[in-house]
């Protein structure tokens, strides 16, 4: 149980606050992400206000974690794992302000379907299964990146695979839907965009992992085939 | 050390006096030769319990390989001591951090330690179990990094620790947790975690009770003041008159039920346990379904299922009116021309009492909260069909009190099953 500040010069120092601020910025698009599917499921149209009003600080917080980054490269001049630790945090940022996005349009469009006097549960099960991968996958890229755990970082890249697979089972059982019963093509189209949506959140989560891998290992496995992986 | 230096120069002036004699009578190269024999062989003496020394300090064992020759011995002996007492004294420390170390592990409570930039020294299993914490991996990482709601990170910045934070856990579905922080040693942190998901969800279920009570009641209120300003106030003819006194006479046999169900409620909470008189049920049987029929008014197909065997051992009223209240469900949510089927079946191992119905079903989220007083599943539904919002709180607390569970199966649109299983000690003539 030593003091852990007993080493560490001012730029370590940096560095850690920069990991945190990007920690944090992520567990605020955690529970964005977790309210929207929350909204979904109980229609509380209430908070979808507060899911919009937060997207601001997520997008302010992407734009000081930015100007961190440009200003350590540009004072530090760091190297190695320090230097792809930055290069990689300011990948990862554009991709959590983009998921905050997703949850955002989510929340919406679930504003939009209880608006319109529907209700969305019957697709529900299906959402929410879909809804729920994506937040764990979003958790634990973020976890990787914070125990810098490549096998955490693999593993939400594979679980990507399943989310996509279930998307596309979404958008069938709709079509079926739609194609029965034309009154519920409105209803259905949130619903896609919803879909659409969470299946981008789980991309997000995929390329935050991508980049954990590229800090950690410096190995660049964006757009590899799997054998490469 | 006098000692040794005296020795030590009577060794040297010995060889001197020993070999003087020599390079005095026979060749002076001789006694020289001599003398320095004499000190090489002193310095060899040295130069090996040197050697001991340096070999065993590089990795020092408490066994016999630590023996010196002369005053080296005195001094290897202290060394051995004192390497003894040190393994002691350190066996001894470790054996007290362990042993403090299981007493924070024992703790049902998680607490993590926190250094003073909230970084993790210690955490034990609650506490890793709570919040999702791998001590082994995440020793000196930011408590923040892990656990990264903003309300955990806004509180810790805050340094207002006089109110605990009440947390909802992100990473295990449902658990609410109760987060203290006591600043212990300069400047370090101790977070103590509670699991107080039992006790918010009793503080929810008393908070809606009351709400829900009052809600119910105030609405036939409303309605019945209303009408009762417009009777005071215009003058209405007599059909108009009959009409609103109809009105408000629904509104007050509403109440009178819901009081009833309350009342009904609390003599079963407060009555003693029940006993174990014999209650026949083919007559029972026959009784809900001739009711179920009356209630229903031709609207539903009712049958019976039972081969007529086995009877329950309780209070007849309660279990009367826990099988009735099941029976009235079935057919205020079973659209007309559905079917009702009342099954019956007692063997050696228990009873089972059901209803089964073609209804509207139930989303499988409302199921585990449906026996919550005046719990709906959707708001203004079930008082349009006339129901109190009791009937299943009824049923539940009357079956608890029979050792019985009430088992609910349902699938929205096909039909609900609810049964009532009781245990053996509950059964007889089987």
């Amino acid at each position: 149980m030593s003091d852990s500040q007993h080493l560490s010069s001012q730029f370590d120092e940096d560095l850690a606050r920069l990991r945190t601020h990007v920690l944090q910025m992520g567990g605020l698009v955690e529970t964005q992400v977790s309210a929207a599917i929350e909204a979904y499921t109980s229609g509380e149209v209430a908070v979808v206000k507060a899911i919009v009003d937060n997207d601001r600080k997520v997008n302010d917080l992407e734009k000081a974690i930015d100007d961190d980054c440009a200003h350590i490269i540009a004072k530090r001049q760091p190297a190695a794992y320090d230097l792809r630790l930055v290069l990689g945090i300011s990948k990862i940022v554009t991709d959590l302000e983009r998921a905050g996005d997703e949850a955002k349009k989510i929340a919406k469009g679930v504003q939009r379907i209880y608006e319109n006097g529907h209700f969305p549960t019957q697709y529900g099960v299906g959402i929410r299964h879909i809804a729920e991968a994506a937040l764990v996958m979003i958790r634990q890229s973020l976890d990787a990146f914070a125990r810098r755990d490549v096998l955490q970082a693999q593993s939400v890249i594979k679980a990507d695979k399943d989310v996509d697979v279930e998307f596309k089972s979404i958008i069938r059982q709709l079509i079926t839907h739609m194609m029965e019963d034309p009154r519920t093509i409105t209803t259905s189209i949130d619903i896609i965009s919803i879909a659409r949506a969470i299946e981008r959140i789980g991309d997000h989560a995929k390329n935050v992992s991508e980049q954990v891998i590229f800090i950690v290992e410096g190995r660049d496995i964006r757009h590899l085939k799997e054998a490469a992986k | 050390m006098r000692a040794q230096l005296v020795r030590a120069s009577a060794l040297i002036v010995g060889a001197a006096v020993v070999a003087w004699p020599l390079g005095y009578f026979a060749a002076a190269w001789a006694g020289w030769a001599l003398f320095s024999v004499g000190l090489v062989a002193q310095l060899l003496f040295q130069l090996r319990n040197f050697s001991r020394l340096e070999r065993w300090s590089r990795d020092p064992v408490l066994d016999a390989s630590l023996e010196g020759e002369g005053d080296w011995d005195n001094v290897f002996g202290r060394l051995y001591r004192h390497e003894k007492e040190m393994r002691g004294v350190i066996a001894r420390r470790d054996a007290e951090i362990r042993m403090l170390i299981s007493a924070a592990q024992a703790l049902t409570d998680g607490v993590v330690l926190l250094d003073r930039h909230d970084n993790i020294l210690f955490c034990n299993h609650t506490a890793e179990d709570q919040l999702g914490l791998r001590v082994a991996v995440d020793r000196g990482q930011a408590v923040v990094n892990l656990v990264r709601q903003p309300e955990f990170a806004a509180y810790l910045e805050g340094e207002d620790f006089s109110k605990p934070l009440t947390l909802r856990s992100e990473r295990i579905k449902d658990l609410v947790l109760s987060i203290y922080v006591v600043p212990y040693a300069e400047n370090n942190r101790l977070m103590q975690v509670k699991d107080v998901t039992q006790s918010e969800r009793l503080d929810r279920m008393r908070r809606d009770f009351v709400a829900n009570v009052s809600h119910e009641l105030r609405t036939p209120l409303t309605v019945l003041g209303g009408f009762i300003e417009t009777l005071q106030e215009i003058a209405l003819d007599r059909d108009e008159q009959a009409h609103y006194l109809q009105l408000m006479g629904e509104q007050s046999k509403r109440m009178l039920t819901i009081v009833q169900d309350l009342l009904t409620l609390s003599s079963i909470e407060a009555s003693p346990p029940p006993t174990y008189e014999t209650v026949d049920m083919v007559t029972l049987l026959d009784k809900l379904r001739r009711d179920a029929e009356a209630l229903s008014g031709g609207r539903h197909r009712v049958f019976l299922d039972s081969d007529g065997c086995g009877d329950l051992r309780g209070a007849e009223v309660e279990l009367a009116s826990a099988f009735g209240n099941l029976l009235s469900n079935a057919v205020r949510y079973t659209p007309s021309g559905g079917s009702i089927r009342i099954c019956w079946r007692a063997d050696a191992a228990g009873a089972e009492f059901a209803v089964e119905d073609s209804g509207i079903g139930i989303e499988p989220a409302h199921i585990p909260r449906l026996t919550e007083r005046f719990y709906r599943v959707d708001r203004g539904r079930s008082r349009d069909v006339g129901g109190t919002g009791l009937g299943l709180a009824i049923v539940k607390h009357a079956l608890s009190r029979h050792q019985a569970r009430l088992d609910i199966r349902s699938e929205p649109g096909q039909g609900s099953r609810f049964a009532a299983v009781f245990p053996p000690s509950r059964v007889i003539g089987v």
